[in-house]
């Protein structure tokens, strides 16, 4: 049994940089795995196109709202795959349902980005055509709702006036965008959208002393190929040092950055504490 | 309207067994062992930590087929200890080492946790503009290279 040991150099509310040591290198890559593709979020993944008169096509529109990272806080625990659910097509413990209604008036470009989505509940009356009120659909009750965390299914930013919103569309007068879109719960195996990371940043033996790599360059290797910040985390190698070829890779350097939808803590507690 | 779901990928069907045990009936000490709904993530981990065990004379893996979600694991040992017993000594040991990771994590997390608070603005300058305090998509500023 290994005795790992971590080193945090850095949290943001995005990211968290740590290293990691004591461990072999098939389970910090299987950590890196995990982190990517493992751990549910919440995305867009039907879409009820009402109205559509922007200079986009449906799908292409589609595509776009299920890329935008939404509020996902406690998933895991908070909502149930549509899959295990009792319900037919989606409910409230499976989903989360939002709307867009957006049309432009006056001259001049106009925006249409996450900002304009809204969650609304099942038992709102909200009505989107001129069908019925959207009412719950029969499912067994759970404990699901009351785990989910504030803003659960809002788009990442929303109401943050320092969070530049996601655009979606460009729309000039006379031209409209109405939908519903139903959000469920996945993982990035499924389709990376789900991912709660945007980016996964994972390095070992800066120095290539293991040499697992070798540097294409055009005169001086050293020059063209400048150390990264880690670097200085390790002893460079002597001219003279003789190759070791027993020596294994032991400090694992991660920067995750999440796309806001989980919390960079929420995403490493989830990886360790799940994944046995 | 004929795909499979894709979630069929890493969910095991109604029924489904997660393991095949093959004995390998001509080398010693050896099986092979097909994982279902499991891919990389969990195959290189438990390959490598099979290959840290002292009695393991032999551990690799292969993925079929890269359209059906399995891997095959092959083992062979020493004799000293039966492969499908090493296998499962392995994936304790995993497990164990998730829950150690798990409570250094939580010691780092909690012992920065302050640190997130006392930094000034996290989200650094919005767009270019931020003259305005509001950046570039705030009220009022929506310019781009669209709209000249
Ligand atoms: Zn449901």
């Amino acid at each position: 049994m290994s005795n790992p040991r971590v080193r945090i150099r850095n949290v943001q509310h995005d990211r968290v940089n740590f290293v990691l040591e004591g461990v072999d290198i098939g389970f910090a890559n299987s950590l890196r795995r995990v982190v990517m593709a493992d751990i549910p979020t919440v995305a867009i993944d039907i879409v009820e196109i009402e109205t559509n008169t922007t200079v986009l096509a449906d799908e292409f529109i589609a595509h776009r709202l299920g890329m935008i990272p939404l509020i996902s806080t406690n998933c895991d625990e908070g909502m149930r795959y549509t899959r295990d659910c009792t319900c037919l097509s989606n409910c409230k413990y499976c989903s989360v349902v939002l709307y867009l209604d957006v049309s432009c008036q006056e001259g001049g470009t106009m925006d249409i980005t996450s900002d304009h989505l809204q969650v609304v509940g099942y038992n709102s009356g909200y009505r989107f055509t001129s069908g019925p009120a959207y009412s719950d659909p029969a499912s067994d009750g759970g404990e699901e709702l009351s785990k989910r965390g504030d803003g659960f299914g809002n788009p990442v930013g929303k109401d943050d006036d320092s969070v530049p919103p996601v655009l979606i569309t460009k729309i000039r007068k006379g031209q409209g965008l109405k939908l519903k879109c139903v959000a469920r719960k996945g993982i990035a195996k499924e389709h990376a959208k789900w991912s709660p990371c945007s980016a996964v940043s994972f390095e070992y033996d800066p120095h290539n002393k293991l040499r697992h790599t070798s540097y294409w360059f055009e005169s001086d290797e050293r020059a063209e190929w400048p150390l990264s910040e880690n670097a200085k985390e390790e002893e460079p190698p002597r001219d003279d040092m003789p190759f070791d070829f027993n020596a294994k890779p032991e400090k694992f350097y991660f920067e995750v950055e999440t796309t806001g939808a989980l919390s960079p803590k929420e995403v490493i507690m989830k990886v360790t504490t799940n994944s046995g | 309207m004929n795909a499979i779901n894709r979630y069929e990928l890493f969910v095991l069907e109604d029924g489904e067994k997660p393991v095949e045990i093959i004995e390998d009936t001509k080398i010693p000490n050896a099986v092979t062992i097909k994982i279902f709904k499991q891919d990389h993530t969990l195959a290189s981990m438990v390959r490598s930590e099979l290959l840290a065990t002292p009695c393991v004379l032999f551990a690799g893996y292969k993925v079929p087929h890269p359209l059906e979600p399995a891997f095959v694991l092959k083992i062979q040992t020493d004799g000293s200890q039966p492969p499908v017993q090493v296998l499962e000594n392995v994936c304790t040991s995993l497990i164990a080492t998730f829950s150690k990771l798990a409570d250094q994590f939580k010691r780092e997390f909690s012992a920065r946790e302050l640190d997130i608070q006392v930094e000034e603005d996290p989200y650094g300058p919005v767009g270019t503009n931020s003259t305005s305090g509001a950046g570039v998509w705030g009220a009022g500023n929506r310019r781009d290279y669209l709209d000249f």
